[in-house]
C-alpha cells in the first residue's frame, strides 16, 4: 500500500548565459562564481500530488512530459526529500525510515543502467545481496524471475550487447529480486516494442493476482492505451498537481467523453483558472 | 552495523569483479607497471656498463696524432691506445653515432711546444650527446696531466722545485656511501612506482563514480536499502585494492629486475632486496588508499567518464609534479616535505634506496596525511552520492 499526500518539491534551475553579463564576465564568471547572483529560476516540479495505491491493484500515474511523475516517484524512493506533504509505504514514513521503505518496495527508475561487464544473473544477484539475501536464495530468485520474464536464455550472458527489451527485463528482475510487496515503475514501456510491452503487461497483471502475491503496483506513463488496458485506477498529474483520479470509466463519465485520450487532454490541459471539477460533465 | 558491513563486502566484491573483467585496461596497466622496473634498470645499467667498458678500454681518438709525437708518447706511457678518428667525426658526433670525444692537434704542435707558444689542443665533443660528454672530463684530465708533466720538466731544467706548481694539494673525501651514490642513478625509480599506482587507481576510481553515473546505474543502486557510506566504502575498497595490487607488483618487479643489471658496479650499488620492497609497500599502500579516495571525490562530480578524465588530470599533474621537488633537489630535504602527499612518499622511498632508516615522524606524518585524505574523500563521495544520482 502506497500513500502519497500533498507532496511538493521545487528546484533551482541553472541560469546559463546570465552570469557572463556585466562586470562578472571575468574570472569569477568563468569559474561559475557569479552564478549565484544571476537571476535564479525556481522550478516547481511537484506542487501538490496525492494518491492512494492499495495492494492487489495497479495504479497508473498518467501525465504529460514534465508533469512531475518522475520527481514524485523519486521522492517515494527517498532520493529526493519533499518540501511538503507525506509519503508512506505500508504505513512507514519514507522520510523518517527510508531504508525500511526500500526493503519493501521494488523500484524501476527512470535510469535503469546495468553493469555491462556483469552477466544478467550477476546484475540481479548483486541487488539481492544488497537487500541482504543469501547467495542460494538470490540465485533461486533470479531463476524464478527469469522464468517469469521469459529471459532464462539471457541469464548467463553479459548485459553488454542486450537490446532495450532485454535490458528492461533485467532491470525489472533486479528491482523485484527481494519480492517486494510494493512495485513502482517509472515509464517501464519506454523503448519497448509491442511484444515486449505485451509481455510486461502480462507479468504485471499476474503480479497483481493473489497467486502473483497481490502486489501494490504503481506505474507512471504518458501513454493512454497502457492505462486503459492495465490500470485499475488512474491518477492524472499535470503541472505538478493531481488533477483527477479514479477508474478509467469514472474519468470518462466525469469529462463526458467516450474516448479516453480526449478525456485525458481535457483533464491534464484544462486552463488553470478552471480546475478539473469545473469541466462540464 | 552487521548489515552495513555485509553491504560493504557485497559492493567490494562486485566492483572488484567488474574491474578485473575490464581486461584490456587492466592488462595495459599491469604490463606497464610490472615491466617498468626491469626496463628502467636495464636502460640505466646499459648506460653505466658502456661508460665502464670505455674507461676500461683506455682508448683515445686523436686527429693529427702524427704531428704530435710528444703527446703520443705521453698517452702511450699512460697505457692509452691512440687511435685516429673517422674523417667525418664531427657529423657522426652530432648524430650520436660516434660516442668518444676527439682530440684535435694543430699542424705546428711540436714546433709551438718547443718554442713555448702553448699550442691549442681542441677536445671536440657534442654536449647534446651525453655519452661523449661523460668521456670528455676524463680526456681533459689526461691532457692536463700532459701539460703538468711538460711544465714540471721545464721547471726542473731550470732548477725550480716541483712543489711551486702545486702550492695546495687537493684530496677528495666523499662521505656518500655506495648506496646513496647510486640514488643519483636510481633516484627516479620511486617516481615511476608512484605513477604506476596512480594509473592503477585511475580507471577503477572513475568507473565506479562517473562511469556509474554515465551508465545510469547509480540511481537504481541507491534504491537499495544499503547505507550510502557502506556503498562508498565498498567502492573505495575495490579501487584501493586494484591500486594496491599495482603497488605490490611494481615494487616486486625490481627484484627480478636486478638480475638483468649488466653492470657489476651498479648491481653492487643498487641494493634492493625483499626488505626494501616491503618498506616501499609500507609507504605506497596508504598512498594508494588516499589516491583512490581523492580520485573518486574528483570524479563523482562529473557526469561522464570523459569529463572525469579531464578533471582527474589535475590530480595526475599534482602527483607527478610534486616529487620533482626531490628529483631537482630544490633546497634539499625539508621537514615540510613530509606533509605533502606524493612528495613525502617520494622522499621516503628515496631514503629506502639510500639505505637510510626512518624516524618516527617520517613514518607517522605521511601516514596520517593519507588517512585524513582517505576519510575526507570517502565522506565527500558519500555526501555527493544522492545528488550525483539524480543529475
Amino acid at each position: 500500500m502506497i500513500e502519497v499526500r500533498g507532496v511538493a518539491r521545487s528546484f533551482v534551475a541553472a541560469t546559463s548565459g546570465k552570469r557572463a553579463s556585466g562586470a562578472r564576465a571575468g574570472l569569477g564568471g568563468l569559474l561559475g562564481l557569479g552564478r549565484k547572483r544571476g537571476a535564479e529560476r525556481i522550478v516547481h516540479a511537484v506542487r501538490d500530488v496525492s494518491f492512494h495505491a492499495p495492494g492487489g491493484h495497479i495504479t497508473g500515474l498518467l501525465g504529460p512530459n514534465g508533469a512531475g511523475k518522475t520527481t514524485t516517484l523519486r521522492m517515494l524512493a527517498g532520493l529526493i526529500t519533499p518540501e511538503a506533504g507525506t509519503l508512506s509505504v505500508d504505513g512507514i514514513d519514507v522520510v523518517a525510515r527510508p531504508r525500511e521503505v526500500l526493503a519493501r518496495m521494488g523500484v524501476l527508475s527512470d535510469s535503469r543502467g546495468l553493469y555491462p561487464r556483469l552477466t544478467a544473473r550477476e546484475n540481479i544477484v548483486y541487488y539481492a545481496a544488497l537487500h541482504g539475501m543469501a547467495r542460494d536464495a538470490a540465485d533461486a530468485r533470479a531463476q524464478e524471475l527469469a522464468r517469469m520474464f521469459d529471459m532464462t536464455a539471457l541469464l548467463d550472458r553479459r548485459t553488454d550487447g542486450f537490446s532495450q527489451g532485454e535490458r528492461m527485463k533485467t532491470a525489472l528482475a533486479r528491482a523485484l529480486v527481494h519480492d517486494p510487496a510494493n512495485i513502482v515503475l517509472d515509464e517501464p514501456t519506454n523503448g519497448l516494442d509491442v511484444l515486449a510491452t505485451r509481455a510486461l503487461r502480462e507479468s504485471l497483471r499476474w503480479l497483481r493476482t493473489p497467486e502473483g502475491g497481490g502486489k501494490c503496483i504503481v506505474f507512471s506513463t504518458h501513454i493512454m492505451q497502457e492505462v486503459e488496458r492495465l490500470c485499475d485506477s488512474v491518477v492524472v498529474v499535470a503541472d505538478g498537481r493531481t488533477v483527477a483520479s479514479g477508474t478509467v470509466e469514472e474519468l470518462l463519465a466525469r469529462t463526458g467523453q467516450s474516448d479516453f485520450e480526449e478525456a485525458f487532454v481535457r483533464l491534464a490541459f484544462a486552463p488553470p483558472a478552471a480546475p478539473a471539477e469545473a469541466v462540464p460533465a | 552495523m552487521k548489515r552495513s558491513i555485509a553491504a560493504v563486502l557485497t559492493v567490494l566484491r562486485k566492483e572488484l569483479t567488474d574491474a578485473l573483467r575490464d581486461r584490456r585496461t587492466l592488462m595495459t596497466v599491469l604490463v606497464s607497471s610490472v615491466l617498468l622496473g626491469p626496463l628502467v634498470l636495464l636502460g640505466v645499467s646499459a648506460l653505466v656498463a658502456s661508460l665502464e667498458s670505455r674507461a676500461e678500454q683506455r682508448e683515445i681518438y686523436v686527429a693529427g696524432v702524427e704531428k704530435a709525437p710528444t703527446l703520443q708518447n705521453f698517452l702511450e706511457r699512460q697505457t692509452y691506445t691512440v687511435k685516429a678518428p673517422p674523417a667525418d667525426y664531427e657529423a657522426q658526433l652530432r648524430r650520436s653515432k660516434f660516442t668518444d670525444p676527439v682530440v684535435v692537434v694543430p699542424d705546428d704542435f711540436e714546433s709551438a711546444l718547443a718554442r713555448g707558444d702553448a699550442p691549442v689542443v681542441e677536445v671536440v665533443s657534442d654536449s647534446a650527446n651525453q655519452r661523449s660528454e661523460a668521456a670528455t672530463a676524463r680526456i681533459e684530465r689526461l691532457l692536463n696531466a700532459f701539460g703538468r708533466e711538460r711544465a714540471v720538466l721545464n721547471l726542473a731544467l731550470r732548477g725550480v722545485a716541483v712543489q711551486v706548481l702545486e702550492p695546495v694539494r687537493v684530496d677528495e673525501r666523499d662521505l656518500a656511501n655506495q648506496q646513496s651514490r647510486a640514488t643519483r642513478i636510481t633516484g627516479m625509480l620511486p617516481y615511476f612506482v608512484m605513477m604506476a599506482v596512480l594509473y592503477g587507481a585511475l580507471t577503477a576510481a572513475l568507473d565506479t563514480t562517473a562511469g556509474e553515473r554515465e551508465r545510469g546505474s547509480l540511481e537504481p543502486l541507491l534504491m537499495n536499502p544499503a547505507e550510502r557510506w557502506a556503498i562508498v566504502v565498498g567502492k573505495w575498497g575495490a579501487v584501493a585494492c586494484v591500486s594496491m595490487l599495482i603497488a605490490v607488483l611494481s615494487s616486486l618487479s625490481f627484484l627480478p629486475g636486478q638480475w638483468v643489471l649488466r653492470s657489476d658496479t651498479l648491481a653492487a650499488m643498487f641494493q634492493y632486496g625483499v626488505g626494501e620492497a616491503l618498506l616501499f609497500l609500507a609507504v605506497l599502500l596508504p598512498f594508494a588508499a588516499a589516491l583512490s579516495a581523492v580520485l573518486m571525490a574528483v570524479a563523482i562530480r562529473c557526469k561522464t567518464f570523459k569529463e572525469a578524465q579531464a578533471s582527474a588530470t589535475i590530480v595526475i599533474l599534482v602527483t607527478s609534479l610534486l616529487p620533482l621537488v626531490n628529483v631537482f633537489n630544490l633546497g634539499g630535504e625539508s621537514p615540510w616535505h613530509l606533509w605533502v602527499p606524493a612528495l613525502a612518499q617520494n622522499t621516503l622511498m628515496t631514503r629506502v634506496l639510500k639505505g637510510e632508516a626512518f624516524n618516527l615522524p617520517q613514518v607517522l606524518i605521511p601516514l596520517a596525511v593519507c588517512i585524513v585524505l582517505t576519510v575526507v574523500g570517502v565522506w565527500f563521495v558519500s555526501r555527493m552520492l544522492r545528488q550525483a544520482a539524480l543529475k
